[in-house]
């Protein structure tokens, strides 16, 4: 009869009480879990609106609350252009809501033939040429039944779809490629762009085109892996620091909520570690008894967590009606560290009922019963 | 294993200002059947709990095989090694079986898992459980819990099983059964045992009595029969 077996031994004795325990810290780990599945999410999507290929980076306004929101003068690309280390340059604008039946796709405004939209392989028509055409995704056309020839109202403007595309990013093929002038048009922004994607030309390297462009424009954010998107985005900063926030609080409450079940389970099972330390069981014996409960207990609310998380995730991005673009992401280190609050909760809340087990006097104990 | 001697020089305690023992003294050989009898509240738990190191002296010394108990660092492990409890309420873990329960003291000890089922199962047949091995506490009668209690006292190969009115809480026929059982340890292992009870007429079942009235020994002690295996 080790701690382990007898923990266990002692959950299933009490399985009302443990899974109550267990939930309680599950939803914890649940929150923890749905904001870092959505981070994550948030981080791949932000990086594929501007697909960054080799050699290639992404401009941002500075501290814009989300990519989607930065704001830049296209006056920018050709002042670009003009730069030695630059082989070419092309501005973007990315408009979210405009298809309304479609509310979730993105719309990018761009030029034809840019290294952007030479990415595209149509499946059937062509590139757009005039200002009134546009270019679907296969994923939004198949979702929406949209073919050739068809009128999409975008933004109360009638645009006729002349082609069906297919890139290979799920963003992109999700979304739908029209005209920049067009696009900007729509968003009442004339020579402006939301981003500019910038290919370096051959032999420079892009830690240093980036410092060059950082001393040369202070007032952008520079983007030279997709991962690295959400830094762009001020929403995704305030993701990671509600999260931090939300693992504080979880862990207090966590805590808390295991110290509060396991100190109950001292008090009522007090005579048990007094015979326990009678019959030869030390201090860290008994203490390791409690611990082990006490992250049995977290561990079994984490696993439990992952799942409220993961569901919970789905429901957020829906409720913000982002799930079109937002695909939150379980990866094996948001599950980990969901483990590893887990135990960490575990081990806090256990530590003040362990020492008060451990420290129980066996013969009061004992002669009060 | 012979048994433990036990000596107690002036062992007197307090809690607060209530003094529960006063300067109590006795010696009991190797190998002693001895009750602690007296009337409740007159210190035997207390006295019990000193000699099995579950609790200190206020003052005065007891010596357990020598070793003065009341300045241990580490009771438990004194505790594991030498003493057995059997108490007036049986206090198995009812969420483990009868061989689990008689397992506790030899998992303290970190005894291997078929080591620890071949004792306790061999135990469970000395007092006549075999059968029972697999049964929670809730499916066993007053007499058979006590009995796994019995066994657990044993699990340890203690040398100094100390008795708190075991049968208080069981019927005539169950503490006939316990008391027979606590008797044959003597018997068979040699172990020192001291049954505190408040039933003065067991005088007639062990080798002699110690009495204790308000905490102190009331009367000379009953002289030592000879101990059986033990040559004087």
């Amino acid at each position: 009869m080790t701690a382990f077996t007898q923990t266990l031994t002692s959950l299933r004795h009490r399985p009302g009480r443990a899974l109550l325990t267990a939930l309680g810290t599950a939803l914890g780990i649940g929150t923890i879990v749905a904001l870092l599945a959505v981070s994550a999410g948030a981080t791949q999507t932000a990086g594929k609106f501007v697909h960054l290929g080799p050699g290639e980076m992404g401009l941002f306004q500075k501290d814009a609350s989300d990519p989607t929101t930065s704001v830049l003068p296209e006056s920018l690309i050709t002042t670009l252009r003009r730069q030695s280390w630059v082989a070419s340059a092309q501005g973007l604008v990315l408009l979210i809501d405009a298809l309304p039946k479609a509310p979730g796709a993105v719309l990018f405004g761009a030029v034809p033939n840019g290294f952007e939209t030479g990415r595209m392989v149509f499946l059937s028509g062509r590139a757009y040429r005039a200002p009134n055409e546009m270019v679907v995704g296969t994923t939004l056309a198949q979702q929406m039944g949209v073919h050739l020839g068809q009128t999409l109202t975008v933004a109360h403007r009638r645009l006729h779809v002349v082609g069906i595309y297919h890139i290979g990013i799920a963003e992109q093929d999700q979304g739908a490629f029209i005209p920049l002038a067009t696009a900007q048009a729509i968003t009442g922004h004339t020579g402006e762009v939301t981003t500019i994607a910038v290919k370096v030309s051959v032999g420079m390297k892009l830690p240093a085109a980036e410092r060059l462009l950082k001393r040369r424009f202070p007032g952008l954010t520079v983007i030279t892996d997709p991962d690295e998107a959400l830094r762009a985005g001020a929403n995704g900063q305030l993701i990671q620091n509600m999260t931090l926030v939300i693992v504080v609080l979880a862990l207090l409450i966590g805590g808390i909520g295991v110290m509060n079940t396991m100190l109950m389970s001292v008090i009522e099972r007090r005579t048990e570690f007094a015979l326990l330390s009678a019959v030869g069981w030390s201090g860290p014996q008994v203490a390791t008894l409690v611990l082990t409960e006490g992250m049995a207990l977290s561990i079994l609310g984490a696993a439990l967590g992952v799942v409220i998380g993961w569901l919970g995730a789905q429901l957020l991005v829906h409720a913000l009606g982002a799930a079109a673009f937002v695909s939150p992401k379980v990866t094996a280190w948001v599950f980990g560290r969901a483990l590893l609050i887990g135990i960490l909760i575990g081990v806090l809340g256990g530590l003040y009922p362990a020492w008060r087990a451990a420290h129980l006097s066996p013969a009061r104990t004992l002669a009060q019963h | 294993m012979p048994g433990a001697s036990v000596i107690a020089d002036g062992v007197s305690r307090c809690y607060g200002r209530s003094e529960v023992l006063h300067g109590v003294s006795f010696a009991i050989e190797p190998g002693e059947l001895v009750a602690l009898t007296g009337p409740s509240g007159s210190g035997k738990t207390t006295l019990l709990q000193l000699i099995g190191s579950l609790d200190r002296p206020t003052s005065g010394v007891i010596r357990v095989d020598g070793i003065n108990v009341g300045e241990l660092r580490r009771p438990a492990l004194f505790r594991r090694s030498t003493i057995g409890f059997v108490f007036q309420l049986h206090y198995l873990l009812p969420a483990l079986s009868a061989q689990q329960n008689v397992e506790l003291p030899l998992a303290a000890d970190h005894v291997g898992r078929r080591e620890r089922a071949a004792r306790a199962r061999e135990l469970l047949e000395e007092v006549g459980l075999g059968n029972r091995a697999a049964h929670l506490p809730a499916e066993l009668s007053g007499g058979e819990r006590q009995r796994v209690a019995v066994a657990r006292a044993l699990a340890n190969r203690p040398r100094l099983v100390l008795a708190d009115e075991p049968t208080g809480a069981l019927d005539t026929a169950a503490s006939g059964q316990v008391w027979r059982l606590l008797t044959s340890i003597r018997e068979s292992h040699g172990t020192t045992v001291i049954i505190a009870s408040h039933d003065v007429t067991l005088g007639e079942h062990v080798d002699r009595s110690l009495h204790l009235v308000d905490g102190r020994l009331t009367e000379p002690e009953t002289p030592p029969r000879p101990v059986p295996g033990r040559a004087g």
